[in-house]
């Protein structure tokens, strides 16, 4: 598995380093020393994992995940830092304190492994789009949640916000419905009109609507109007 | 001593003392004085004390210690004539049993009865105030400890802690340095340890010598220094004179930190921090400087927090007399300034 370190502290990135040593499945490609610089790498190296510190000159952990489109395994690493940690335990995110124990360290890499056999990394290549098996992380307030889009059954746009609806929850992220459309699969997901993005396989149901255009039933029970522009679109789609 | 220890001890103390002048008076007036005389004056002491604490229990019940003095005032008159009165009736059975002769028509004599009963009435009235003043007295001292422990729990709860955030990651840095550098790593150990020996220390003490302040925040300074590396430098331009002063523990390190934590810490390319001290008319001037820009009302909610515990416990200290400002010196450098009186006054904090 390939990860980039992510610490703005020298020492600290070259104490991981070393604990890493002891675990040959985790070949280090990099390191970042500020989001910036760890954007530009994940977007150049796209690395399975992050080792992620909070507290950053410039911009936090958490505004670094917010930037990418795909997001890889993250395992965060904080000296102590209430907010974060408040935050790790709620959304059962993998996290390891700064000064990190070997056993700590052991037991999430064990971890990692079963997540990458579920989400099937090693298929991602360097260009592709957005699929199913990608995840993204979404924050809203202080509660944040990695979502893999095989939950995300539909993409509403609100105002310079788009509502993410997964399970019981619909977080914002501040982000344009085009510029994401751009960046889905479009074998997953479709655009059903300005306002919508649907993922096709939650879809449960379709009915003509008027002047031309579809509803589209999905799981779970919303409903989505899909335009007359993009319904013949669609039922190209869903045809064989 | 317990309250109503205080309080037998005075009652029986001061009706004895009542009945030895009355019967060194009786002695002084006519030259020679009867037992049967000695004993009444004791029985009358006596039957005074009983009354009184009556009265006490009365006032209690009644919960008049409480009640405002207009109100008062004409409560206690009334009962301290019924006491006079009352007192004047009791004094003839311990006549009768001491077989002095009681004349009904002379013992029944309206004027007779006023005059006594007016003696008794001023008598109790005494007693009255000085257990009124006693009361209050005792009242108030209790309240201005109170008060006095209410000061020291805000103290308590103002007092600068060590941010654990700091401790992990210099431990963490430390742990790195052990393979790279272990003469650095062997010092910054040092360091810590002083930091947190006097941090411990700092709970029991109201105030701590500037010098072993100095000596936290540079120990403090040389761990972030490990952990910023090139990006922090530091400063000092320390005044001979600061030894002499007494100051806060760890404020100005919590000062530094700060200037780190919200300036610093949070540019790329780092920055200075600058301490310096002056001494001006028996007052310490501290100044820090570091690199940043002070954002004002915005993302201040935990700096903020921390700044506004400095300055409530210079004031729950010096009163008026300390001062503190931050401001943005110019676009790049944040300057935090605290000035201390040097007064023993204050002194007296470290003694409690």
């Amino acid at each position: 598995m390939r990860a980039l370190i992510v610490d703005d502290e020298r020492l600290a990135r070259k104490e991981l380093m070393k604990l890493l040593e002891e675990h040959p499945s985790i070949e280090v490609v990099g390191e970042a020393m500020n989001a910036d610089e760890a954007i530009q790498l994940v977007n150049d190296l796209n690395p399975d994992l992050l080792f992620l510190d909070i507290q950053m000159p410039g911009k936090t952990g958490f505004q670094l995940l917010e930037e990418l489109d795909a997001v890889p395994l993250v395992i965060f690493t904080t000296a102590y830092d209430e907010f974060a940690l408040k935050a790790f335990e709620v959304n059962a995110l993998d996290y390891l304190l700064k000064p990190i124990q070997p056993e700590r360290l052991a037991e999430a890499v064990s971890k990692l492994a079963d997540k990458e056999r579920a989400m099937n990394i090693a298929l991602r290549g360097p260009e592709k789009k957005l699929g199913l098996q990608d995840q993204v992380f979404v924050k809203d307030g202080d509660r944040c949640w990695f979502v893999s889009l095989n939950n995300v059954r539909l993409f509403e746009s609100d105002g310079n916000y788009i509502k993410v609806y997964f399970d019981n929850n619909r977080p914002m992220i501040h982000k344009s419905l085009n510029a994401l459309d751009e960046k889905l699969d479009e074998r997953a997901f479709f655009r059903a009109s300005r306002k919508h993005i649907v993922n096709l396989s939650w879809v449960e149901g379709i009915e003509p609507w008027f002047n031309g255009g579809l509803m589209v039933k999905l799981r779970g029970g919303d409903k989505v109007e899909v335009s007359r522009r993009q319904a013949a679109k669609f039922k190209d789609m869903m045809s064989l | 001593m317990n309250k109503y220890r205080i309080y037998g001890a005075l009652q029986i103390g001061g009706w004895l003392a009542y009945a030895i002048v009355q019967i060194v008076g009786s002695y002084d007036a006519s030259g020679s004085i009867t037992p049967r005389r000695i004993v009444f004056f004791v029985f009358e002491a006596m039957l005074c004390l009983l009354l009184t604490h009556c009265f006490r229990i009365l006032l209690i019940r009644w919960k008049w210690l409480s009640l405002p003095l207009p109100k008062l005032i004409p409560g206690v008159l009334f009962t301290l004539c019924v006491m006079g009165v009352t007192m004047y009736f009791l004094r003839i059975p311990v006549n009768v049993l001491l077989g002095r002769l009681v004349n009904p028509r002379t013992a029944f004599d309206i004027q007779q009865i006023i005059g006594q009963s007016i003696f008794y009435g001023i008598l109790f009235f005494l007693w009255t105030v000085f257990y009124f003043i006693y009361h209050y007295f005792d009242r108030y001292n209790t309240s201005m400890k109170y008060q006095a422990s209410m000061v020291e729990i805000e103290l308590n709860n103002l007092k600068s802690q060590l941010n654990p955030h700091f401790i992990f990651n210099a431990l963490n840095s430390i742990r790195a340095l052990v393979d790279e550098n272990p003469h650095k790593s062997k010092q910054a150990i040092n360091q810590l340890s002083n930091i947190l020996r006097n941090s411990l220390a700092s709970d029991k003490k109201g105030l701590t010598k500037f010098e072993d302040e100095f000596k936290i925040v540079r120990d403090y300074l040389g761990l972030e220094s490990i952990r910023f590396e090139e990006r922090l430098k530091t400063e000092f331009d320390i005044h001979p004179e600061s030894h002499k002063f007494l100051v806060p523990p760890l404020m100005i390190q919590t000062l530094v930190e700060n200037g780190i934590k919200h300036g610093i810490s949070k540019l790329t390319p780092g920055g200075t921090i600058r301490l310096s001290t002056e001494v001006l008319n028996d007052r310490l001037k501290v100044q820090i400087r570091n690199s940043g820009h002070l954002v004002n009302g915005t993302k201040r909610s935990k700096g903020g927090l921390g700044l506004k515990n400095t300055i409530q416990r210079l004031k729950l200290i010096y009163g008026e007399e300390a001062s503190f400002r931050i401001v943005n010196e110019s676009d790049s450098i944040v300057l935090t300034e605290l000035v201390i009186p040097q007064n023993r006054r204050h002194e007296s904090i470290n003694s409690r």
